[in-house]
Protein backbone atom coordinates (compact mmCIF):
# COMPACT_ATOMS: atom_id res chain seq x y z
CA UNK A 1 0.00 0.00 0.00
CA UNK A 2 1.64 3.40 -0.84
CA UNK A 3 -1.37 5.69 -1.39
CA UNK A 4 -0.44 9.08 -3.26
CA UNK A 5 -2.43 11.99 -2.67
CA UNK A 6 -5.97 11.78 -5.07
CA UNK A 7 -8.43 13.70 -6.24
CA UNK A 8 -6.26 16.66 -6.30
CA UNK A 9 -6.81 18.58 -9.84
CA UNK A 10 -3.33 20.06 -11.32
CA UNK A 11 -3.42 23.67 -12.20
CA UNK A 12 -2.06 24.07 -15.79
CA UNK A 13 -0.06 27.61 -16.83
CA UNK A 14 1.60 28.21 -20.13
CA UNK A 15 4.94 26.66 -18.60
CA UNK A 16 3.43 24.96 -15.86
CA UNK A 17 1.74 21.97 -14.48
CA UNK A 18 1.44 22.28 -10.80
CA UNK A 19 0.15 19.19 -9.40
CA UNK A 20 -0.47 17.51 -5.50
CA UNK A 21 2.89 16.11 -4.17
CA UNK A 22 4.48 12.24 -4.50
CA UNK A 23 6.15 10.41 -2.78
CA UNK A 24 8.54 10.76 -5.47
CA UNK A 25 9.59 14.28 -5.03
CA UNK A 26 10.82 13.76 -1.44
CA UNK A 27 14.33 14.00 -2.64
CA UNK A 28 14.24 16.45 -4.75
CA UNK A 29 11.97 18.71 -2.02
CA UNK A 30 14.60 17.22 0.61
CA UNK A 31 17.84 18.43 -1.53
CA UNK A 32 16.41 22.15 -1.95
CA UNK A 33 15.98 22.14 2.42
CA UNK A 34 19.45 20.95 2.52
CA UNK A 35 21.27 23.32 0.26
CA UNK A 36 21.73 27.08 0.99
CA UNK A 37 18.85 28.32 -1.24
CA UNK A 38 16.46 27.86 1.64
CA UNK A 39 17.53 30.33 3.88
CA UNK A 40 14.14 32.21 3.57
CA UNK A 41 12.18 28.18 3.59
CA UNK A 42 13.09 27.03 6.84
CA UNK A 43 16.59 25.35 5.59
CA UNK A 44 19.22 24.45 5.48
CA UNK A 45 17.97 21.69 6.92
CA UNK A 46 20.00 17.75 7.65
CA UNK A 47 18.35 15.22 5.72
CA UNK A 48 16.45 13.63 8.32
CA UNK A 49 14.89 16.88 9.03
CA UNK A 50 14.39 17.79 5.32
CA UNK A 51 12.77 14.50 5.06
CA UNK A 52 10.37 15.23 8.01
CA UNK A 53 9.29 18.52 6.32
CA UNK A 54 8.57 16.95 3.05
CA UNK A 55 6.22 14.55 5.31
CA UNK A 56 4.77 17.96 6.67
CA UNK A 57 4.31 19.37 3.12
CA UNK A 58 2.16 16.80 2.35
CA UNK A 59 0.51 16.09 5.62
CA UNK A 60 -0.43 20.27 5.05
CA UNK A 61 -2.14 18.77 2.73
CA UNK A 62 -4.24 16.08 4.56
CA UNK A 63 -5.43 18.52 7.59
CA UNK A 64 -6.09 21.47 5.63
CA UNK A 65 -7.47 20.25 2.25
CA UNK A 66 -5.64 22.49 -0.10
CA UNK A 67 -1.85 23.36 0.52
CA UNK A 68 1.19 23.99 -1.77
CA UNK A 69 1.96 22.33 -5.39
CA UNK A 70 4.88 21.06 -6.83
CA UNK A 71 5.88 23.02 -9.70
CA UNK A 72 6.51 20.86 -12.74
CA UNK A 73 7.73 22.16 -16.39
CA UNK A 74 5.07 21.34 -18.88
CA UNK A 75 7.75 20.30 -21.84
CA UNK A 76 9.59 17.47 -19.48
CA UNK A 77 7.28 17.57 -16.22
CA UNK A 78 11.02 17.96 -13.90
CA UNK A 79 9.72 19.49 -10.89
CA UNK A 80 11.36 22.99 -10.29
CA UNK A 81 10.02 24.27 -7.03
CA UNK A 82 6.58 24.93 -5.36
CA UNK A 83 3.90 27.24 -5.34
CA UNK A 84 0.92 27.27 -3.61
CA UNK A 85 -1.29 27.78 -0.03
CA UNK A 86 -0.25 27.11 3.01
CA UNK A 87 -1.49 27.71 6.64
CA UNK A 88 0.46 25.65 9.30
CA UNK A 89 0.14 26.95 13.13
CA UNK A 90 1.22 30.35 13.98
CA UNK A 91 0.49 31.57 10.81
CA UNK A 92 -2.37 34.77 11.11
CA UNK A 93 -3.51 34.13 7.59
CA UNK A 94 -3.52 31.83 4.78
CA UNK A 95 -0.20 32.43 2.89
CA UNK A 96 0.60 31.99 -0.64
CA UNK A 97 3.92 30.89 -0.90
CA UNK A 98 6.59 30.58 -3.95
CA UNK A 99 9.89 28.35 -3.88
CA UNK A 100 12.09 27.84 -7.40
CA UNK A 101 14.59 25.18 -6.01
CA UNK A 102 17.20 26.33 -8.08
CA UNK A 103 19.32 28.79 -10.10
CA UNK A 104 19.00 27.57 -13.21
CA UNK A 105 15.02 28.12 -13.27
CA UNK A 106 15.22 31.55 -11.69
CA UNK A 107 14.87 34.53 -13.73
CA UNK A 108 12.23 33.03 -16.33
CA UNK A 109 8.99 34.55 -14.46
CA UNK A 110 7.59 30.59 -13.82
CA UNK A 111 7.46 31.83 -10.05
CA UNK A 112 5.07 34.61 -11.43
CA UNK A 113 3.25 32.50 -13.24
CA UNK A 114 2.97 29.93 -10.53
CA UNK A 115 1.71 32.36 -8.63
CA UNK A 116 -1.35 33.86 -10.59
CA UNK A 117 -2.45 30.66 -11.00
CA UNK A 118 -2.45 29.40 -7.62
CA UNK A 119 -3.58 32.90 -6.55
CA UNK A 120 -6.43 32.27 -8.98
CA UNK A 121 -7.21 28.65 -7.72
CA UNK A 122 -7.69 30.29 -3.80
CA UNK A 123 -9.63 33.37 -4.74
CA UNK A 124 -11.74 31.28 -7.13
CA UNK A 125 -11.95 27.82 -6.09
CA UNK A 126 -11.24 27.58 -2.15
CA UNK A 127 -13.08 31.26 -2.04
CA UNK A 128 -10.77 33.12 -0.40
CA UNK A 129 -11.33 36.79 0.24
CA UNK A 130 -7.89 38.28 0.83
CA UNK A 131 -4.39 36.46 0.86
CA UNK A 132 -0.80 37.42 1.98
CA UNK A 133 2.69 36.36 1.56
CA UNK A 134 5.15 36.26 4.59
CA UNK A 135 8.66 37.41 2.77
CA UNK A 136 11.52 37.85 4.96
CA UNK A 137 12.88 41.47 4.55
CA UNK A 138 16.05 40.42 3.22
CA UNK A 139 14.59 37.85 0.21
CA UNK A 140 14.43 41.52 -2.13
CA UNK A 141 13.94 39.08 -4.69
CA UNK A 142 10.61 37.42 -3.53
CA UNK A 143 9.49 41.30 -2.64
CA UNK A 144 9.97 42.45 -6.40
CA UNK A 145 7.90 39.16 -7.22
CA UNK A 146 5.20 40.26 -4.77
CA UNK A 147 5.03 44.05 -6.30
CA UNK A 148 4.55 42.71 -9.48
CA UNK A 149 1.75 40.77 -8.13
CA UNK A 150 0.12 43.60 -6.75
CA UNK A 151 1.00 42.87 -3.49
CA UNK A 152 1.64 45.79 -1.16
CA UNK A 153 3.46 45.81 2.37
CA UNK A 154 0.83 45.11 5.17
CA UNK A 155 2.19 46.81 8.45
CA UNK A 156 -0.73 46.48 10.09
CA UNK A 157 -1.00 43.15 10.10
CA UNK A 158 -0.22 40.33 12.46
CA UNK A 159 3.16 38.97 11.22
CA UNK A 160 3.92 35.00 11.67
CA UNK A 161 5.61 33.49 14.46
CA UNK A 162 7.72 32.71 14.98
CA UNK A 163 10.50 34.26 12.23
CA UNK A 164 10.81 38.10 11.18
CA UNK A 165 8.60 37.49 7.62
CA UNK A 166 6.65 40.76 6.63
CA UNK A 167 3.23 40.32 5.53
CA UNK A 168 2.43 41.55 1.92
CA UNK A 169 -0.74 41.49 1.44
CA UNK A 170 -2.10 40.54 -2.36
CA UNK A 171 -5.15 42.80 -3.99
CA UNK A 172 -8.53 41.08 -3.07
CA UNK A 173 -10.66 39.39 -5.65
CA UNK A 174 -12.92 43.03 -5.97
CA UNK A 175 -9.38 44.47 -6.86
CA UNK A 176 -8.44 41.98 -9.31
CA UNK A 177 -11.54 42.08 -11.06
CA UNK A 178 -12.06 45.70 -11.26
CA UNK A 179 -8.78 45.69 -12.83
CA UNK A 180 -5.18 45.69 -11.77
CA UNK A 181 -3.20 45.12 -14.72
CA UNK A 182 0.28 44.99 -13.17
CA UNK A 183 -1.59 42.10 -11.13
CA UNK A 184 -3.10 39.80 -13.50
CA UNK A 185 -0.89 40.18 -16.81
CA UNK B 1 -12.24 18.69 12.16
CA UNK B 2 -11.16 15.54 10.68
CA UNK B 3 -8.49 15.31 7.92
CA UNK B 4 -9.94 16.78 4.35
CA UNK B 5 -8.13 14.54 2.08
CA UNK B 6 -8.85 11.02 3.37
CA UNK B 7 -5.93 8.69 4.32
CA UNK B 8 -6.56 4.96 3.83
CA UNK B 9 -6.03 4.39 8.11
CA UNK B 10 -7.37 1.17 9.13
CA UNK B 11 -9.46 1.81 12.44
CA UNK B 12 -8.58 -0.99 15.11
CA UNK B 13 -9.90 -1.59 18.21
CA UNK B 14 -9.06 -3.45 21.47
CA UNK B 15 -10.81 -4.12 24.33
CA UNK B 16 -9.94 -0.70 25.86
CA UNK B 17 -9.22 1.61 23.14
CA UNK B 18 -9.45 2.69 19.57
CA UNK B 19 -6.62 3.48 17.33
CA UNK B 20 -7.08 5.72 14.38
CA UNK B 21 -5.71 7.64 11.77
CA UNK B 22 -4.34 10.78 13.52
CA UNK B 23 -7.18 13.85 13.32
CA UNK B 24 -6.27 17.76 14.04
CA UNK B 25 -8.16 17.79 17.62
CA UNK B 26 -5.57 15.03 18.68
CA UNK B 27 -3.29 18.39 18.87
CA UNK B 28 -3.49 19.58 21.84
CA UNK B 29 -2.48 16.13 23.49
CA UNK B 30 0.51 15.78 21.63
CA UNK B 31 1.75 19.52 22.00
CA UNK B 32 1.65 18.44 25.86
CA UNK B 33 3.06 15.30 25.43
CA UNK B 34 6.22 17.40 23.43
CA UNK B 35 7.11 19.23 27.16
CA UNK B 36 5.95 16.23 29.07
CA UNK B 37 9.17 14.50 30.62
CA UNK B 38 8.69 11.63 29.24
CA UNK B 39 9.36 13.18 25.48
CA UNK B 40 12.89 13.19 25.92
CA UNK B 41 12.78 9.30 24.85
CA UNK B 42 11.14 10.06 21.29
CA UNK B 43 13.79 13.11 21.04
CA UNK B 44 11.50 16.17 22.93
CA UNK B 45 11.10 18.15 24.40
CA UNK B 46 9.44 20.29 21.73
CA UNK B 47 8.17 23.81 21.94
CA UNK B 48 4.41 24.22 20.33
CA UNK B 49 5.69 24.75 16.71
CA UNK B 50 7.97 22.17 16.86
CA UNK B 51 5.39 19.65 18.21
CA UNK B 52 3.24 21.08 15.00
CA UNK B 53 5.52 20.53 12.72
CA UNK B 54 5.84 16.21 13.95
CA UNK B 55 2.24 16.47 13.85
CA UNK B 56 2.26 17.63 10.58
CA UNK B 57 4.54 14.85 9.29
CA UNK B 58 2.57 12.16 10.88
CA UNK B 59 -0.18 12.79 8.28
CA UNK B 60 2.20 13.15 5.25
CA UNK B 61 3.87 9.99 6.49
CA UNK B 62 0.86 7.69 6.29
CA UNK B 63 0.27 9.24 2.89
CA UNK B 64 3.55 8.54 1.97
CA UNK B 65 4.33 5.08 3.61
CA UNK B 66 1.06 3.64 3.43
CA UNK B 67 2.08 3.32 7.86
CA UNK B 68 2.40 5.17 10.71
CA UNK B 69 1.14 6.55 14.26
CA UNK B 70 -2.52 5.52 14.98
CA UNK B 71 -3.87 7.99 17.98
CA UNK B 72 -4.94 5.92 21.05
CA UNK B 73 -8.46 6.99 21.72
CA UNK B 74 -9.78 5.89 25.09
CA UNK B 75 -13.13 4.21 24.41
CA UNK B 76 -15.05 4.86 27.52
CA UNK B 77 -14.27 8.42 27.68
CA UNK B 78 -12.93 9.40 23.94
CA UNK B 79 -9.93 10.65 25.40
CA UNK B 80 -6.77 10.76 23.71
CA UNK B 81 -4.38 8.42 25.54
CA UNK B 82 -0.88 8.15 23.50
CA UNK B 83 -0.06 7.19 20.25
CA UNK B 84 1.19 3.29 18.57
CA UNK B 85 2.42 2.45 15.35
CA UNK B 86 4.70 1.95 12.55
CA UNK B 87 7.28 4.18 11.44
CA UNK B 88 10.48 4.93 9.40
CA UNK B 89 11.16 8.49 8.82
CA UNK B 90 14.36 9.05 6.85
CA UNK B 91 16.72 7.75 8.68
CA UNK B 92 15.43 4.30 10.37
CA UNK B 93 17.25 1.59 9.12
CA UNK B 94 13.89 -0.42 9.08
CA UNK B 95 9.79 0.27 10.10
CA UNK B 96 10.01 0.73 13.76
CA UNK B 97 6.85 -0.23 16.05
CA UNK B 98 7.09 2.70 18.46
CA UNK B 99 4.84 3.49 21.10
CA UNK B 100 4.15 6.58 23.71
CA UNK B 101 1.17 7.31 26.15
CA UNK B 102 0.48 10.60 27.28
CA UNK B 103 0.41 11.80 31.12
CA UNK B 104 -2.06 9.66 33.19
CA UNK B 105 -2.55 6.69 30.98
CA UNK B 106 0.45 5.12 31.96
CA UNK B 107 0.47 2.01 34.06
CA UNK B 108 -3.06 0.55 32.97
CA UNK B 109 -1.50 -1.45 30.25
CA UNK B 110 -2.49 0.46 27.35
CA UNK B 111 0.65 0.65 25.96
CA UNK B 112 0.91 -3.24 25.84
CA UNK B 113 -2.90 -3.76 24.44
CA UNK B 114 -2.25 -1.05 21.47
CA UNK B 115 1.38 -2.44 20.66
CA UNK B 116 0.00 -5.85 20.38
CA UNK B 117 -3.15 -4.62 18.19
CA UNK B 118 -0.97 -2.68 15.84
CA UNK B 119 2.25 -5.20 15.55
CA UNK B 120 -0.28 -8.07 14.60
CA UNK B 121 -2.29 -5.56 12.22
CA UNK B 122 0.85 -4.58 10.63
CA UNK B 123 1.91 -8.33 10.30
CA UNK B 124 -1.01 -9.01 8.84
CA UNK B 125 -2.16 -6.22 6.25
CA UNK B 126 0.42 -4.11 5.94
CA UNK B 127 3.73 -6.93 5.22
CA UNK B 128 5.09 -5.59 8.08
CA UNK B 129 6.34 -8.61 10.10
CA UNK B 130 9.36 -9.24 12.58
CA UNK B 131 9.75 -5.32 12.74
CA UNK B 132 12.14 -3.76 14.89
CA UNK B 133 12.02 -1.21 17.68
CA UNK B 134 14.40 1.09 19.13
CA UNK B 135 14.84 2.44 22.51
CA UNK B 136 17.15 4.04 24.50
CA UNK B 137 19.03 1.83 27.00
CA UNK B 138 17.65 4.09 30.23
CA UNK B 139 14.10 3.90 29.15
CA UNK B 140 13.71 1.00 31.54
CA UNK B 141 9.62 1.27 31.07
CA UNK B 142 9.69 0.50 27.35
CA UNK B 143 12.48 -2.00 27.92
CA UNK B 144 10.12 -4.10 29.62
CA UNK B 145 7.29 -3.46 27.92
CA UNK B 146 9.41 -4.70 24.62
CA UNK B 147 9.68 -8.01 26.65
CA UNK B 148 6.10 -8.19 27.41
CA UNK B 149 5.57 -8.23 23.89
CA UNK B 150 8.19 -10.74 23.39
CA UNK B 151 10.58 -8.64 21.75
CA UNK B 152 14.34 -9.89 22.52
CA UNK B 153 17.95 -7.01 22.32
CA UNK B 154 19.24 -8.12 18.67
CA UNK B 155 22.69 -5.41 18.61
CA UNK B 156 22.79 -1.92 19.77
CA UNK B 157 22.73 1.02 17.41
CA UNK B 158 21.90 4.27 16.78
CA UNK B 159 18.83 6.51 15.35
CA UNK B 160 19.71 9.98 14.15
CA UNK B 161 23.23 9.86 15.91
CA UNK B 162 21.47 8.47 19.32
CA UNK B 163 22.30 5.45 21.01
CA UNK B 164 19.67 3.19 21.12
CA UNK B 165 19.28 -0.88 21.51
CA UNK B 166 17.93 -2.31 18.63
CA UNK B 167 15.12 -5.03 19.76
CA UNK B 168 13.53 -7.72 16.91
CA UNK B 169 9.69 -8.45 17.68
CA UNK B 170 8.58 -12.41 16.90
CA UNK B 171 7.00 -12.82 13.84
CA UNK B 172 3.59 -13.57 13.71
CA UNK B 173 3.82 -17.27 13.76
CA UNK B 174 6.87 -17.20 16.51
CA UNK B 175 4.59 -14.56 18.58
CA UNK B 176 1.76 -17.37 18.47
CA UNK B 177 4.23 -19.90 19.30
Amino acid sequence: MRPALTGIPALTTARLVLRAPEAADGDAYAAFLMGARSVHAGGPLERADAWRAFAQFIGHWVLRGFGSYIMTLRATGQAVGLAGAWFPLGRPERELGWVIWSAEHEGKGLAREAALATRAHAYGVLGWETAVSYIHPDNTRSQSLARRLGCRLDRDAVRPTPGTADVWRHPDPVALAAGCPEANA
Amino acid sequence: MTAAVALPVPVLTTARLILRGPEERDFEAVAAFGTSERSRWVGGPFNRFESWGRFLSGFGHWALRGFGYWTLEERATGRVAGRVGIIAHDGWEEPELGWHLFDGFEGQGLALEAAQAARAHAAQAMGLDGVISYIDPANTRSARLAQRLGARVERDGFLLGQPMQVWRHPRLNEARA
